[in-house]
């Protein structure tokens, strides 16, 4: 095959696979733009005739609040998250200088159970969750919310931070704890600012995460006016028989944010995915 | 141990200590007949876990969460490599990151929305059958038959997470020795047989971490199922978590700690070992 055949095909595959990877966020976007009429006529796949904000002028009334109550919640859980799993994640790498046996059962057994917390199905701790929230007034609040999120992402920024701080020379750790300096100095002068890349990436990767985070909120959350974005764009499901232009434009507004850091800080984002995996390293 | 040190975990170890805490009274309650009839619980042993897993809801949710599962880990594992392998065979990096943010987007937005989005294109007269219909491909009805209703789920899983497969494919083949391919290149060696012959091969590590991704991030999948269900009692699109939450909205709360246990041991046998050996080695150095 001439080279220049192989180079076309090549770009088609990949053009292909583009494509169809990228019909539902075409979807929403163009159908968002139609008039009501227009969505129920027209083939979805179709752009609009005329563009009109009707969709987005009614359901940016009705998701003011629910954008709110996202950026309640998942601003502080996130940062607290990447901070706290950060310092979690300094203690396991000074634990992994002392070589001795104790030290080593310790590290494996916090790692396990940060490993457990990132990654079990977080449905299975609906129960417990549910009853501890209730016995500590916290049902229905933000603060109840940013808790139980808290349980399963701190450990997630302690794993991810874990793989970013191994970047962090040993040499300019060491030289700093012969001068006597205490570990918790050191994380605030040494190791957080040298971990910032990994640090926003941990940051990132949690904003999405608990932006997208479905499940907590829906079962913690009792009254409409606490409802995050996650979960008030169900009352647009096609499932409950309303099938409008409202659809695509809520879907819109509630992806808008996450969208907008894939976008533009992306890298990030798949640099925490990639620590999920051992940080790509000897992958 | 100074003081300054451990005061840096604490924190982590509080909220994972609360996880197990969790974790373990589910574990204890399931062997209890707790009800909210019942005052004063007692225990019963395996009752419970005896009287749930005779249910048919039980076995089909189960089993649709395995098969899931498997059909992810099979064809996101499969499509990675192709996809990783066309990425890799790129010259430009800038268009590498492109096609590869395509593949990863829809992890970035929430299966809620996702899935309200595919409801619309699974539509048969309006959606991608318009589509397939007018390129002369037969019409599928998706969500609207029984038969057709599970794989329309999958593909809409393969869509979410074949990225993850797809960006650990990649990092791997990068990581394998340029010269090697380089070398291959030069003798005229096709792309193919580089694939299968030095790729491949040297891809163990992607293929256990992208295993392990697939198979716990579809076992956990909780939004997608519910919004293309449009609740938790299609017994279609009914998975164990989507089974759990039901009994727990009926108030059957031991057997919802039952089948809550369940996939909590299902998914801490892929969870432990995989973070003791894929994590844990990179940390340990």
């Amino acid at each position: 095959m001439r080279p220049v055949i192989k180079a076309s095909l090549h770009y088609l595959a990949l053009a292909i696979i583009s494509v169809i990877w990228l019909i539902p966020v075409y979807a929403m976007l163009i159908n968002g733009f139609k008039s009501n009429f227009e969505v129920l006529s027209t083939p979805v796949l179709v752009p609009p005739t005329k563009i009109t904000f009707e969709a987005y002028a009614s359901v940016l009334l009705s998701l003011a609040k629910p954008l709110i109550n996202s950026l309640i919640i998942v601003i502080p859980t996130s940062f607290i998250s990447a901070f706290l799993g950060a310092m979690g994640a300094y203690f396991f790498y000074t634990l992994s200088y002392s070589f001795s046996r104790a030290s080593s059962a310790i590290s494996d057994v916090l790692f396990s159970l940060i490993s457990l917390a990132t990654f079990i199905p977080q449905e299975a701790t609906l129960l417990p969750l549910t009853r501890l929230m209730v016995s500590m007034g916290f049902l229905d609040t933000y603060i109840g919310i940013i808790f139980a999120l808290l349980i399963f992402y701190i450990p997630t920024g302690a794993l991810l931070m874990s793989m970013f701080i191994t970047v962090i020379p040993r040499s300019l750790i060491e030289a700093a704890k012969m001068d006597g300096t205490g570990d918790l100095k050191i994380f605030m002068k040494i190791v957080f600012p040298l971990s910032m890349p990994g640090f926003i990436s941990t940051l990132i990767f949690i904003i999405i995460q608990t932006w997208n985070n479905f499940f907590i909120p829906l079962v913690l959350v009792t009254t409409p006016g606490m409802k995050p974005t996650s979960i008030a764009v169900l009352s647009y499901s096609g499932a409950y028989g309303t099938l409008y232009n409202d659809t695509f434009a809520a879907g819109m507004l509630a992806s808008i944010i996450p969208l907008a850091i894939f976008v533009f800080l992306g890298r990030y984002f798949i640099r925490g995915l990639m620590a999920l995996g051992g940080g790509g390293k000897g992958v | 141990m100074k003081k300054g040190t451990i005061i840096l975990v604490v924190p982590t170890a509080v909220f994972s200590a609360i996880l197990l805490y969790l974790v373990i009274w589910n574990a204890v309650i399931s062997f209890m007949n707790w009800s909210l009839l019942n005052s004063k619980p007692t225990f019963v042993g395996l009752e419970t876990y005896a009287t749930v897993v005779r249910t048919f809801q039980f076995t089909n949710s189960l089993l649709h969460s395995i098969e899931l599962s498997v059909s992810l880990v099979i064809i996101g594992n499969i499509l990675g490599i192709l996809i990783a392998a066309l990425l890799y065979f790129l010259n430009s990096n800038k268009a590498r990151s492109i096609f590869l943010s395509i593949v990863i987007y829809p992890l970035a937005i929430s299966m809620a929305v996702n899935g309200l989005i595919w409801l619309w294109l699974f539509n048969i007269h309006i959606g991608v059958d318009w589509l397939l219909v007018r390129i002369g491909l037969p019409q599928i009805p998706w969500l609207s038959s029984t038969s057709t209703m599970f794989p329309s789920l999958i593909l809409v899983t393969v869509w979410a997470y074949t990225g993850i497969a797809a960006l650990f494919y990649l990092a791997g083949f990068m990581n394998i020795d340029k010269t090697i391919v380089e070398a291959a290149r030069l003798d005229g060696t096709s792309a193919f047989k580089i694939l299968y012959k030095i790729l491949i091969p040297n891809s163990l590590n992607s293929f256990i971490i992208a295993t392990a991704l697939l198979f716990l991030f579809s076992f956990r999948i909780f939004d997608l199922p519910y919004v293309l269900s449009g609740g938790t009692t299609n017994i279609f699109l009914q998975t164990s978590e989507l089974y759990m939450y039901y009994l727990f909205t009926v108030e059957y709360f031991s057997q919802a700690t039952a089948v809550a246990t369940i996939i909590t041991l299902v998914a801490t046998i892929i969870i432990i070992p995989y973070a003791l050996t894929v994590i844990r080695r990179w940390i340990r150095r």
